[in-house]
């Protein structure tokens, strides 16, 4: 393996990436993730998501584009850039009647760079049972030891696939709670697909929104935050155009309307005389839904 | 490679100790049957020892399929591990199973040769022949899941090189039942295990998908 490429260069970069299964076609992807950001890519089962990142892992081989890792061409033939890349999917390849402490002790003769000290702290940390083995091992910590697996050889890139998907909620928030304290280091650029729409809030810096295998939208978590409001307001008129409106729901003169650009619509309204006008924030959750269910329009109208 | 293709056999040693324990079990209850039922000939020396050979040839579809659920390659392209080094561990990891059946086979007639007394001359070659069938046997695991593989990924002409060397071995061996006893016999078949060998490891490393 390589020695680590340099700092500045982008810790993952997606060019025209192109994967087509019968029935499904991911991309043409273009997405470039800095380092020391989390980004979440959101989307429902079947966007693509897993697929983009086994891409990105070089467990798939992409039909037309490519993957960097730190400037590292990405491909399963090439090993460069797997010192630099961590991942922790569903099926994580161990030795399902040996411990987890077993499968994590032949990581470290298999990966050049593991730290024991650093694996056995983390799972200390996180109170990872060592001595039992994966297959009697709860979902939860089956996730908790492919973390472990994914950051004992210090990867600057973590590609996490659903790491909280089917795990009851306490476990969920455990799981969580590690992954948010290996993040808030900055140290790590992490890319995070899930459908847990809960789990943005907690995690993500920026969100890229899948459907259908296309980029719907990229977006930063706070100014999604801030353009996004529930309005409700009163209005006589039956037809009314309103800037950013991608939602609108009217009974009689009471009209309730979900925008993607509050200020825009607010601007418009007092145009219009509307009366008794409130409006609510919304959470991430509440607005990923609003922007998977909305999809395309909203790519189109951002641009 | 070697670690890798080391790690499997200490994996699934379980399996192939207790394969061997049941081998043994039948092969001793066949010798003993022979001897103390009136008017029997005797076990071959050879029947004895093929039994274990057996062993090692089902263990190997065991780990074929045990490696194939456990999605083994996720873990090993974690590490510097190629697909060509990948591909090296799928066709060796059955060679050294059915070896270690033929060796423990070979080691079984030699222990009854001890106490019943010489074996025929022809025992130890017979039983090398049968260690060749069983180990072209257990290189069509490997061939038919990568031909499978290269369909599922639409690497058609893949799929179909893959397909008709597996069905080509199969029905060889079938045929290669009649001259068995013959060097040609032995010869086809070492061919055959070379040829479902180097096409295995060929079509796995040009799969496009290493997830499964």
């Amino acid at each position: 393996m390589s020695d680590r490429r340099p700092e500045a260069t982008a810790a993952a970069r997606l060019s025209g990436l192109v994967k087509r299964f019968p029935g499904f076609k991911l991309g043409p992807l273009d997405l470039t993730l800095e380092p020391g950001t989390v980004l979440a890519l959101v989307g429902p089962n079947g966007a693509g998501k897993t697929t983009t990142l086994n891409c990105m892992a070089g467990l798939m081989v992409p039909d037309e584009g490519g993957t960097e890792v730190y400037g590292a061409h990405v491909h399963p033939a090439r090993t460069e850039y797997r010192r630099d890349v961590g991942y922790v999917g569903e099926e994580n390849g161990f030795f399902q009647r040996w411990t987890a402490g077993r499968n994590l002790e032949y990581m470290a003769q298999l990966l050049p760079g593991w730290s024991r000290d650093r694996a056995n702290r983390l799972a200390d940390r996180i109170a990872l049972p060592l001595g039992t083995p994966v297959n009697k091992l709860s979902r939860g910590n089956r996730t908790k030891l492919a973390i472990v697996a994914a950051l004992g050889h210090g990867p600057r890139l973590l590609l996490l696939d659903e790491p909280t998907a089917g795990l009851d909620p306490v476990v969920r928030a455990e799981v969580l709670d590690v992954l948010w304290e290996i993040t808030e280091d900055g140290e790590h650029a992490v890319l995070y697909s899930t459908h847990v729409l809960s789990d943005i809030n907690r995690l993500a810096d920026e969100l890229v929104f899948l459907r259908d295998g296309r980029l719907v939208l990229r977006t930063g978590r706070d100014e999604l935050s801030e353009s996004w409001r529930r309005i409700s307001f009163r209005l006589q008129d039956e037809e009314v155009e309103l800037a950013g409106v991608v939602e609108h729901r009217r009974v009689r003169a009471e009209h309730q309307v979900i925008s993607r650009d509050a200020e825009a619509t607010l601007e418009r309204l007092t145009e219009l005389g509307a009366e008794a006008v409130e409006v609510a924030r919304m959470t991430v959750d509440e607005i990923a839904v609003q922007i998977l269910k909305e999809g395309h329009n909203v790519a189109r109208a951002e641009g | 490679m070697w670690h890798a293709l080391k790690a499997e056999l200490i994996y699934f040693r379980p399996w192939l100790l207790g394969g061997l324990g049941i081998a043994a079990f039948v092969s001793t209850l066949l010798t003993v049957l022979a001897r103390v039922v009136d008017g029997a000939d005797g076990v071959p020396g050879f029947l004895a020892g093929m039994f274990p050979i057996i062993a090692g040839m089902v263990v190997a579809f065991i780990a074929q399929s045990y490696r194939s659920e456990e999605h083994r390659a996720r873990l090993l392209m974690a590490g510097p591990m190629v697909p060509r080094q990948l591909a090296g561990v799928m066709v060796l990891l059955p060679i050294c199973l059915v070896g270690l059946g033929a060796l423990a086979g070979g080691l079984f007639v030699g222990a009854i040769a001890l106490l019943t007394g010489p074996l025929e001359a022809a025992t130890l070659p017979t039983l090398g022949v049968f260690a060749v069938q069983f180990l072209a046997y257990a290189q069509m695991g490997p061939l038919a899941q990568e031909a499978t593989a290269a369909r599922n990924q639409r690497r058609s002409r893949a799929a179909v090189a893959g397909w008709t060397v597996f069905v080509g071995a199969v029905m060889f061996l079938v045929a290669s039942q009649f001259i068995l006893g013959s060097a040609y016999g032995v010869l086809g078949q070492l061919m055959t295990v070379v040829a479902a060998m180097v096409v295995s490891a060929v079509l796995y490393q040009g799969r496009t998908d290493f997830t499964r």
